[in-house]
């Protein structure tokens, strides 16, 4: 089956430096989420950017619905896309109202290509009120706020109704609290109205919620393209493992098809996502939730860190080869540990998924 | 189905042609004047160089300094004052002072002589006030060099003025909070913190007013200061030696070069004032008592010696010699003026709006260069731009050994509005380019991705910002127009007289008190048309 968007190969160079090296993936379906996770600074928006048609790519291909936008001997300009972009910075007509700003995306005058895709079910209205900024369609861009402003871009790329709607840090100026709702309504509208959407952040948990599908974006290229889950658990290299900067590789050895041993933590069970030999010496990823806690175990380990994360604790252990330790419990758990206190670990240990490097 | 079209670089399109076109037809006289520097060298030129050439560049540089000391004084003592604190007027004088933008120079410069002259009006008011005496031994006579240095710096310091206060009310009050956190006193808030942050907005009016300075001639005329704008215009007209007028025009532009580096850079760095997020507008500080007539007094002053003085002089003359206005047709006047003004701000804005937008899109540095190098145009003088053209026109015409060219250009109105728009083309681009960098470039990106064509994004987007930045340049080069004398001196039709050429022919024949018609009313227009745009001045710069 031929994928909805394809991506292959972009190469694009700004002053003889490399922004982004061969950059391949691609979104299945029509309608599903892409996340692009990655660092800052490290090309994430060139790559919207270059699908949108606003940077000229050295190479590669973009194909959108069978049809080609740019490759070596063709470029359909950015008119010509039907693609929605919404900026990071301040992207608002500064002349126009708001109301203006957004009917903007949907009036066609003079000097300006048709949509062919018809209006979305939503109205200005709903979208507006759905962004909790329904009282601003009369003000002035430079009357709202950041967040505000950054709400008002999305409502007018998504009232467009584009082939493919393409969102730089969306949420970057919102509080925790309205990020989540408005995170929540956005997924739902984009959901209902089977917009294919690709959403640029560096905040893993914004891409994990959102996202049907996640690259990782590091050395300028996509180093893992897979779901939420499988990013989050089954991670395909170190530099994807340094860039969550969650768990923690300790070295052990393979013992069997499904065991390892480690010097501290003594055997360990589950299933491996590679083959490995018997007796060859392997990395393990340990990430919080791997390891259980048990007061009455006999493995035992110093506790000398406590991280509050509201649903749970991350306990942070010390074990006799200097090795930390990363423990999940919840915060219900009925008592806590203080700092060097010995804290418990359940054994034998089973690890689902046995992510080695 | 979305049309596919073939990859184009963005440096060959239209925009970008026709941008190129229009600026390097501006940089033709800068070329003429640049390549004849290295011609031969005339008898002439050799014996001035051996006499007067260097009391030429003597005269010039202390006007300048006097020039560029007095506007600096008035421009930053007033910006400040309106900027920082409220007294009495002082909303009355942030816009009442850049009326005196309307006088030029050389208006001022009959109103300074007929004031302080034997018998003039300080004569007569003293007779009045105290009954016959003699008064002329006290009446101090004004230098040539003086009265120039006054009459420029009165009708040039609101360049300072408009742009240090700028400046100075996008300050953030929070640095004005951190200073007297320091506890630093009002003075050490404007030393230390106020002056150097709006330094690079003073150097860059005070480049502006270099510009002007050297290349004037219209004051320095009538007072017989021998400076290099009038050796040009002798080695012209009076020795009828065209290279040296075109040499000494190179060392002028290279002057004016400088100067004109300096304010491009100042302006770049004056940026940091630019107001973002968590900007603060400034608290204005209420004067009392005695200060705060004394700082109305201060403004009153300059007020009155800017724009009152020469206004009243004017007046003056009408009412005691009205019959002077038998010998002007004002009608004829107006209409002359109003259809140079109209066709040639047309044309202006029209190209200025084409090169901005192809420099926009097209980001050539190739582009970018030759409208830099044609924007120093502006320093070219009057007089060597007329020459210029005319010695243009009639090469291309000698040439293709056709004289329609001639025929529609010298001696026409349309050959005085081509030069007038070669004059004035970097006050159009740069009053565009001021807008255009408010309108942050993705903006064009969203209007892209909108559907609309580079054509759609400049009606729709760029034109509506725009708005308020052609209202400005349309004013600004509608008063440099009206105030505008060699160039008009020298390209008008036969028998065509503007409001500014008909006093000057006055003042040239001694007849000071006939000057008093046409000058009044080039006042009145140009102060017209700042207190319809005077918001738009304000906010411009």
């Amino acid at each position: 089956m031929e994928s909805f968007l394809e991506i292959k190969g972009l190469n694009y160079t700004i002053n003889k430096e490399k922004i982004l090296n061969n950059v391949s993936f691609d979104i299945k379906n029509q309608g599903d989420i892409v996340c692009i996770l990655g660092p800052s600074g490290i090309g994430k928006t060139t790559i919207l950017k270059s699908i949108a048609g606003l940077r000229k790519i050295d190479s590669g291909s973009i194909i959108l619905n069978k049809k080609t936008l740019t490759d070596n001997n063709n470029f359909i300009f950015p008119e010509d896309r039907n693609i929605a972009l919404s900026f990071q910075d301040n992207a608002l007509f500064p002349h126009y109202t708001v109301e203006e700003n957004i009917e903007f995306g949907i009036k066609r005058s003079l000097f300006c290509s048709k949509n062919k895709n018809g209006p979305l079910k939503y109205s200005i209205d709903e979208l507006l009120d759905l962004f909790f900024i329904p009282e601003l369609k009369k003000k002035y861009p430079h009357e709202i706020s950041a967040g505000q402003s950054q709400r008002v871009c999305l409502v007018r790329s998504i009232i467009h109704n584009p082939d493919l709607l393409l969102l730089d840090e969306p949420f970057a100026n919102l509080d925790q609290n309205l990020k989540e709702k408005v995170q929540e309504n956005l997924k739902d509208i984009i959901k209902s109205s089977n917009l294919t959407t690709i959403v640029v952040t560096h905040d893993k948990y914004e891409a994990f919620y959102l996202g049907d599908y996640c690259g990782i974006l590091l050395h300028k290229k996509i180093v893992q393209f897979d779901t939420p889950y499988n990013i989050h658990h089954i991670p395909n290299s170190r530099e994807v493992v340094e860039f969550f900067n969650r768990g923690v590789l300790v070295p052990a050895k393979v013992m069997s098809k499904d065991t390892l041993h480690n010097e501290d933590l003594g055997e360990i069970k589950g299933r491996f996502m590679k083959n490995y030999q018997r007796g060859e010496s392997v990395n393990l990823l340990i990430q919080p939730e791997d390891l259980e806690h048990d007061d009455s175990s006999n493995l035992k380990f110093k506790v000398i860190d406590k991280k509050f994360r509201g649903t749970s604790f991350i306990y942070t252990l010390k074990t006799p080869s200097n090795l930390r330790l990363p423990v999940f419990v919840h915060s219900h758990h009925e008592h806590l540990h203080a700092q060097n206190e010995k804290f418990g670990i359940k054994t034998p240990i089973y690890i689902d998924h046995l992510v080695c490097f | 189905m979305l049309s596919q079209k073939y990859l184009k670089l963005p440096k060959f399109n239209y925009w970008f042609i026709s941008s190129l076109l229009i600026s390097s037809i501006v940089c033709i006289p800068l070329i003429v004047i640049s390549t004849s520097f290295f011609g031969e060298l005339s008898g002439y030129y050799n014996l001035l160089k051996d006499t007067y050439l260097y009391l030429y560049i003597f005269n010039t540089l202390a006007l300048l300094l006097g020039v560029l000391i007095l506007t600096f004084i008035f421009g930053v003592g007033s910006a400040y004052l309106v900027s920082f604190y409220r007294f009495p007027g002082s909303t009355f004088f942030t816009w009442a002072l850049i009326l005196s933008f309307a006088v030029p120079g050389y208006i001022y410069a009959y109103s300074l002589t007929a004031f302080f002259e034997y018998f003039g009006n300080l004569y007569s008011i003293l007779k009045f006030l105290f009954g016959e005496g003699n008064y002329n031994d006290y009446i101090p006579r004004i230098d040539s060099l003086l009265g120039s240095i006054f009459s420029i710096s009165f009708s040039l310091f609101v360049y300072v003025y408009l742009i240090t206060r700028a400046c100075f009310i996008y300050q953030t009050q929070s640095q004005i909070d951190a200073g007297k956190n320091m506890g630093f006193s009002n003075y050490q808030i404007f030393k230390r913190i106020l002056l150097p942050s709006a330094r690079p907005g003073i150097i860059a009016g005070l480049s502006l007013v270099a510009m002007e300075c050297v290349s004037d001639f219209g004051t320095v005329a009538f007072f017989n200061v021998q400076s290099l704008t009038t050796a040009i215009y002798d080695s012209w007209i009076i020795f009828d030696d065209i290279n040296t007028a075109y040499q000494l025009s190179f060392f002028l532009i290279l002057f004016v070069f400088i100067f004109f580096s300096l304010e491009k850079i100042s302006r770049s760095r004056s940026r940091f004032n630019i107001p973002s997020r968590g900007y603060r507008t400034i608290e204005k500080i209420q004067l009392n008592g005695r200060i705060k007539w004394l700082a109305f007094l201060l403004l009153l002053i300059l007020f009155f010696f800017s724009f009152i003085f020469p206004v009243s002089q004017m007046i003056f003359w009408i009412f005691k010699f009205p019959n002077n206005f038998n010998f002007i047709n004002l009608l004829d006047l107006t209409l002359n003026t109003l259809q140079l003004v109209f066709f040639t701000t047309l044309i202006l804005i029209l190209l200025s709006f084409i090169t901005n937008y192809g420099m926009r899109i097209s980001e050539s540095k190739l582009l970018n260069l030759v409208t830099n190098f044609s924007l120093s145009g502006y320093a070219i003088p009057g007089i060597i731009l007329a020459v210029t053209l005319l010695g243009f026109i009639s090469f291309i015409s000698n040439y293709f050994n056709n004289d329609t060219l001639k025929m529609i250009f010298i001696g026409t109105v349309s050959g005085l509005v081509i030069a007038y728009c070669v004059r004035f083309y970097s006050l159009a681009i740069n009053g565009i380019k001021t807008g255009y960098d408010k309108l942050n470039k993705s903006l064009d990106d969203v209007s892209y991705l909108m559907g609309n064509s580079k054509l759609g994004t400049f009606l729709h987007v760029h034109f509506p910002f725009l708005k308020q930045n052609l209202i400005l340049i349309a004013m600004l080069v509608s008063i440099d127009i009206l105030k505008e004398l060699p160039l008009t001196l020298i390209l008008r039709p036969y028998n065509f007289e503007t409001f500014a050429t008909q006093a000057y022919v006055f003042a040239s024949q001694d007849m000071l008190e006939f000057t008093a018609g046409p000058s009044l009313f080039l006042i009145l227009f140009a102060s017209l048309i700042i207190l319809i745009s005077k918001k738009n001045i304000l906010k411009g710069f």
